[in-house]
């Protein structure tokens, strides 16, 4: 039943998506046990939506059809004030049907609900900022941003806030949507069920660039997962050339200290993302753009232009654009 | 001949110049005229503001807009449509009908009528100067804090929506009371309340729910106003405010809100439908009844609003279980028009056009709003385009269309013009085709991922074709409006024919000229029942 499921969805949305990329859906790519129950509990309510849609809009359609005025038929119809029997079923009938939807909703809320925390789970901290993700492995010593990176198959509970206003954290293939909400500290969980990159939005209205608040959680094997901590907890490889050294001090003791966090250096702020390990992520900005050589250099030279209003009030110059950015290519 | 009544003082005896004359007027028919050209002025302005929206997304990275001025544009939509145009011209309608439909020669209270359509007018103007001030309000039609708190909204925009809020609040609230004293107080002899026609009941009830919803809006506002001018920290969070204390507040009136919205649509719907099918509203009492359930639940619902800020299961559960039983009433009004109209003999004139159309896009938007009651969907649906395409379908396909039915069902009594056929049923099925084009894909977009109030998105994510066919649908129906106002225009433009019942209807505004002497009725009629001009075309059919 389920596969069939996930068939007629996937056939379904084909038909709307033709010509597009998307895949990133909780219908017909749910990605944990979580997503595969709300798919399945959002495809009963449409199939009771469709069905009570084709009765009513069927007897609209009758109506219409059977009950028009004849030409020439002056004559009043039978001036039938009401039924009190059909009105007691046809809401009687709803009733029902209400609360079967709300005994479902129930039943799915517990199903999916955060399990017991154990030693195997994996926890995050995740802090939204106007417009970009910090995400906190407090047992692991580890700051990132933008990326969340997870062992697949592991419950990953995530306590959840705001550094400013209300975001809301959505990976749709992974959970529901959790409000990061200011002064306040909600909890959810993750558990990806397959290895695989999946993306998300800030989905709660949060300023000028929250079109450009973006995130993905990249589900690893458990080996690639402890690779991953332990190249995250050490320093990145001291720069080799002089233009990367060069950088090093342009960056770390420059005016990008004042926001950024490189450890290792003397850049300790936490008022932009933590960038340590910034190339072993594959986008930036807030998950916004592929991290590339040109995009990287666009975003130096004038990030106003690629994300306008962003906090970032810094432009390099084209005499030091080279060097910061042979050691940001260091931080791996 | 009645003796001059308070109502009619100095204004109505003393010869003025036209203009004076609706300037100082304190007749209800010309104020519910008032009313209803400004709303549709503001409608025809949010409109335009839909229309760069739907440009600004047509494809991915669009450029039209930078981030910005969307923001501005979204927010003013909303606010606009929802403040500026849909309630004020229910209200306009209310005015107009009101006094017509229980047998009165006006409301209670007409000065403070006159009073409540200029504050309207001042709270739109006022809100709209923000352009020229630095900027238009820009976080959204409902404001969340700590955006809106002035370390986040610097600029005088958010000032500017709080305060022609405050306006609009002031001129809704003196409105309501006028509607509920002039119900309660001034039917005709014999009509009780089972006898008045449904379109003053849903207007009654609106009445009350805006009587009790507006406050917390007013509180919601005035404590965000203390925050940004006065150095207070309702919602100020680093200094021990709450942030979700604005989202309580303000749903505690925004989910009334929308019954405010829909309420008088449904009215005009009840009124249009038995007049078009030859029979009675079927089950009048049911349906009055779930119109008052659903003016007492709408204040039990509104944390379904708020299902992803990390309620405690029993709210979720409570607030779900509310959001559902308020489809039953909702339900049974559906089932009963479906009844007026099974077995009656059918005329399809644009009225009635609309009205069938309202009734077969509520029942979507109704539909996808009992998919958003159940929490787990909702944690995925919520603050994506689903719930754009779930409110549009309410609001545009639903209130639009029954504004529409009802301008041209109660034009020809207004103006003693009817407006012409042809292009009503243009009009009708443009709109009708380029509504589903927008609205229906929203709910696709949601479900694959595309969150609300993004100013673009990006080409790799998947989303660029429905946005392009909606963007389509939107110029479809924004030339349906073309045809709409060519009619308007050339009709007005006519000598009035003044045709006194043109649709061959049932109830009391209909007994009277086109357009209505002053006082509206000579000597105030007795009524016997729910349909006294039908009654009195066919004895033999009477109630």
């Amino acid at each position: 039943m389920k596969a069939r499921i996930k068939y007629f969805w996937t056939i379904f949305l084909f038909i709307f998506l033709s010509g597009c990329g998307a895949t990133t859906d909780f219908i017909s790519h749910p990605a944990s046990s979580i997503t595969s129950r709300q798919s399945d509990l959002y495809t009963v309510t449409l199939i009771m939506a469709a069905v009570i849609f084709v009765i009513v809009e069927g007897g609209i359609i009758i109506s219409v059809t059977r009950f028009r005025r004849r030409k020439g038929d002056t004559s009043e119809p039978r001036q039938n004030h009401g039924n009190v029997p059909l009105e007691i079923i046809w809401t009687a009938i709803p009733l029902v049907l209400v609360i079967t939807l709300f005994v479902f909703t129930f039943n799915t809320m517990n199903a999916i609900a955060a399990p017991q925390p154990s030693p195997n789970d994996l926890k995050v901290n995740v802090v939204g900022h106007q417009w970009w993700w910090e995400f906190d492995y407090p047992d692991l010593g580890i700051t990132t941003a933008d990326e969340l990176v997870i062992p697949v198959d592991t419950p990953v509970q995530i306590t959840l806030t705001s550094g400013d206003v209300v975001h809301s954290f959505w990976i749709p293939q992974l959970a529901g949507k959790t409000d990061a909400v200011p002064g306040q500290v909600n909890h959810m969980w993750i558990n990806a069920n397959q290895p695989g990159t999946f993306e998300g939005q800030c989905s709660e209205f949060c300023g000028i660039e929250h079109a450009l608040m973006r995130e993905r959680v990249v589900s690893v094997s458990q080996s690639d997962f402890q690779a991953w901590g332990s190249q995250q907890q050490s320093l990145p490889a001291a720069p080799q050339t002089d233009l990367e050294k060069q950088g090093q001090k342009l960056v770390a003791s420059g005016v990008c200290a004042a926001c950024h966090t490189i450890n290792g250096t003397n850049a300790k702020a936490k008022i932009g993302p933590n960038l340590t390990h910034l190339f072993s992520r594959s986008t930036f900005a807030g998950a916004s753009f592929p991290l590339t050589d040109a995009n990287l250099t666009s975003w130096l030279k004038d990030n106003q232009t690629m994300k306008p209003g962003n906090l970032m009030g810094i432009k390099v110059s084209d005499s030091q654009l080279g060097a910061i950015l042979a050691y940001l290519k260091t931080l791996k | 001949m009645a003796a001059q009544s308070e109502a009619f003082p100095y204004t109505q005896t003393v010869r003025t110049s036209r203009i004076m004359g609706w300037l100082l007027t304190i007749d209800h028919k010309k104020i519910g005229i008032l009313y209803a050209a400004t709303a549709f002025f503001f409608f025809m302005v949010g409109g335009v503001e839909a229309m760069l929206i739907r440009l600004q997304l047509v494809a991915p990275d669009g450029k039209i807009l930078n981030p910005d001025t969307y923001n501005q544009i979204f927010t003013m939509h909303g606010t606009t449509m929802i403040f500026l145009a849909v309630m004020p011209f229910s209200i306009g309608l209310g005015n107009y009908l009101i006094p017509l439909m229980i047998g009165a020669h006006d409301v209670a209270f007409p000065r403070l009528n006159a009073l409540s359509y200029w504050v309207f007018l001042f709270g739109g103007l006022f809100m709209y100067s923000s352009f020229l001030a630095g900027g238009a309000p820009n976080d959204g039609w409902f404001s969340y804090a700590p955006l809106t708190e002035s370390a986040f909204s610097p600029g005088k925009g958010m000032d500017f929506w709080a305060l022609g809020i405050v306006l609009l609040g002031i001129s809704t609230t003196i409105g309501a009371i006028n509607f509920l004293v002039t119900i309660i107080q001034m039917r005709a002899p014999g009509m009780t309340f089972s006898r008045m026609p449904m379109f003053a009941w849903t207007i009654f009830v609106t009445a009350l729910i805006s009587v009790f919803a507006f406050p917390s809006l007013l509180v919601a506002v005035l404590l965000l106003l203390l925050d940004r001018q006065l150095g207070a920290h309702f919602y100020n969070v680093a200094q021990g405010g709450n942030a979700l204390l604005w989202q309580n507040l303000f749903w505690f009136f925004g989910h009334p809100e929308v019954y405010i919205l829909i309420l008088p649509a449904m009215g005009i719907v009840s009124e249009i439908v038995p007049v078009f099918s030859r029979k009675p509203l079927f089950g009048f009492m049911t349906v009055a009844i779930s119109t008052v359930a659903i003016g007492v639940l709408g204040f039990t619902v509104w944390a379904h609003h708020m299902f992803t800020t990390g309620l405690p299961s029993a709210s979720l559960l409570f607030f779900s279980a509310d959001s559902f039983l308020i489809g039953v009433p909702t339900g049974v009004k559906i089932f009963a028009w479906l009844g007026t109209m099974w077995g009656g003999k059918l005329r399809f004139s644009s009225p009635m056009l609309f009205a069938i159309g309202f009734i077969s896009m509520f029942l979507i938007g109704g539909l996808s709003g009992i998919q958003l009651a159940v929490v787990p969907a909702d944690w995925q649906l919520e603050d994506t385009y689903f719930v754009v395409g779930h409110l549009h379908y309410v609001l545009f396909g639903g209130s639009v269309f029954a504004i529409m039915g009802g301008l041209y069902y109660w034009f020809p009594k207004m103006t003693g013009r009817l407006l012409n056929e042809k292009l009503a049923k243009i009009h009708f099925w443009l709109m009708f085709v380029g509504m589903n084009l927008v609205f229906m894909p929203m709910h696709f977009l949601g479900l694959m991922g595309m969150p609300r109030r993004i100013y673009t998105y990006g080409a790799d994510q998947g989303w660029s074709f429905l946005n392009a066919l909606e963007t389509v649908g939107a110029f479809i129906v924004a030339v349906s409006f073309l045809f709409f106002l060519f009619n308007l225009i050339r009709t007005l433009s006519r000598p009035a024919t003044h045709p006194v019942d043109p649709w061959d209807a049932s109830t009391l505004e209909w007994t009277i000229s086109s357009p209505p002497p002053v006082k509206n009725f000579e000597t105030i009629p007795v009524v016997h029942s729910r349909r006294p001009l039908w009654d009195a075309k066919h004895p033999d059919l009477a109630d």
